[in-house]
């Protein structure tokens, strides 16, 4: 079956909780930013060796994750399709964090500014990253449109989520860097 | 929801013969399995997998699907000609295209056998629906009887003239509701071919703006 409805021929779209937005809507911004951040991921995965199962399962589920996440986008509050959507919880900010910590534990301490590159995959990491922030930017910007009361506990786990992900990709970058054998290249130290 | 899909094993218990391009099939329906009415399941043979919408409510003994046959079709033929006790496998449920109750009136239009999962909801307790069902003739208004009695207003749209015996709006379900629905807020409910999904879903951003809309195609 083929993948085009021409629905969205004339600017607007579909969210998952039915209502029809334009297309420059900033729901559909930040769902745009978070679909370009999990396609860089993509890349990043693609660069990886196969010899490292471990960080690449690690990145599809943090994948997984950010499809939630774009549910999540992709649904108004006081919808009922909310009811739907599973929220990123604890556990998954904290997976995310022990990475961090784990990969940290085998990096020299950082004591100036790296310059974004290196090994292939730490570019792609690096890139990965600054799509991070622009997709954090955009959904702070989204949920400060929102009144206060709809800025709901599912809203803010997945803003630390995103926060804590571009840490964790520029932590990745290192530790690329690292175990492939690639000299940082430091600005100014 | 139950949306996590498990691998089922199943038999074909029963068909029957809905019209000349679409038929009915019971499959015995596995104890673990749990569904939503408007999820669908997928049917496996021989390497081919079909999505269908269930017709049937989750209380049912078995799982009745409305499959529409298509010509040269690898699973719909298989099903048209298995015998009855074959052996299937199929994976589910999947889907979230469910009736969410709200305060706007609910519209669910359907084309041929896209009817299938508004039959389920409105089995399961839906209420206050208009239902359009598109077809070119009155022997494609399938599950007429359950429609009758379940939704507040069911419109079938022929696109092939009836008999002048029967109450059916002459032309496709965009038209009907162009010239007949009323304009304001409404939850869309969407399901069968992907021109119908388009144009009714346009129809709806001129008309009927600040709708929502639910949709799944068939085909």
């Amino acid at each position: 079956m083929t993948i085009y409805t021409g629905t969205g021929d004339r600017g607007k779209t579909s969210l998952f909780s039915g209502q029809r937005v334009s297309k420059a809507n900033a729901r559909i911004e930040a769902l745009g930013n978070l679909d370009e951040l999990n396609s860089t991921i993509g890349g990043l995965i693609a660069a990886l060796s196969p010899k490292c199962p471990d960080l690449i399962n690690e990145m599809l589920e943090i994948q997984s994750d950010l499809f939630s996440i774009s549910a999540l986008m992709a649904t108004t509050p006081d919808s009922p399709s909310m009811d739907t959507i599973e929220s990123i919880t604890q556990v998954q900010i904290e997976t995310l964090e022990n990475a961090i910590d784990r990969m940290e534990n085998e990096l020299p301490e950082l004591k100036c500014f790296v310059l974004p590159g290196g090994h292939i995959t730490a570019a792609w990491s690096h890139l990965a990253r600054t799509v991070c922030r622009r997709s954090e930017r955009q959904l702070v910007r989204f949920l400060d449109t929102l009144f206060s009361e709809q800025v709901s506990e599912r809203y803010q786990k997945a803003l630390i989520y995103i926060n804590r992900l571009s840490d964790y990709l520029f932590v990745v970058a290192r530790y690329c860097n690292r175990i492939l054998g690639v000299p940082e290249q430091y600005w100014k130290c | 929801m139950n949306t996590r899909a498990g691998i089922y094993s199943t038999t074909l218990l029963h068909r029957r013969r809905l019209s000349k391009r679409a038929i009915e099939i019971k499959l015995e329906k596995p104890r673990s399995f749990k569904f939503e009415s408007g999820q669908r399941i997928c049917l496996v043979h021989k390497a081919v997998e079909r999505d269908y919408s269930i017709v049937s409510v989750s209380e049912d003994p078995d799982i009745c699907l409305c499959i529409r046959l298509v010509r040269g079709g690898a699973l719909s033929s298989e099903l048209n000609t298995a015998p009855i006790g074959s052996r299937f496998s199929f994976t589910g449920p999947s889907g979230y295209f469910t009736f969410k109750p709200s305060l706007r009136p609910a519209v669910f239009v359907a084309t041929g056998t896209g009817v299938a999962p508004f039959c389920s909801m409105l089995r399961s307790g839906a209420t206050g629906i208009t239902l359009l069902h598109g077809t070119k003739s009155p022997s494609e208004l399938y599950y007429k009887s359950i429609f009758q009695s379940a939704a507040i207003l069911y419109v079938p749209c022929l696109s092939e003239p009836g008999p002048s015996s029967e109450a059916y709006f002459q032309g496709r379900v965009t038209g009907y509701l162009q010239t007949h629905l009323a304009a304001g807020l409404y939850d869309f409910y969407l399901c069968g071919r992907r021109e119908m999904i388009r144009d009714v879903t346009l129809l709806v951003d001129e008309k009927f703006s600040g709708s929502y809309i639910y949709s799944e195609i068939f085909y």
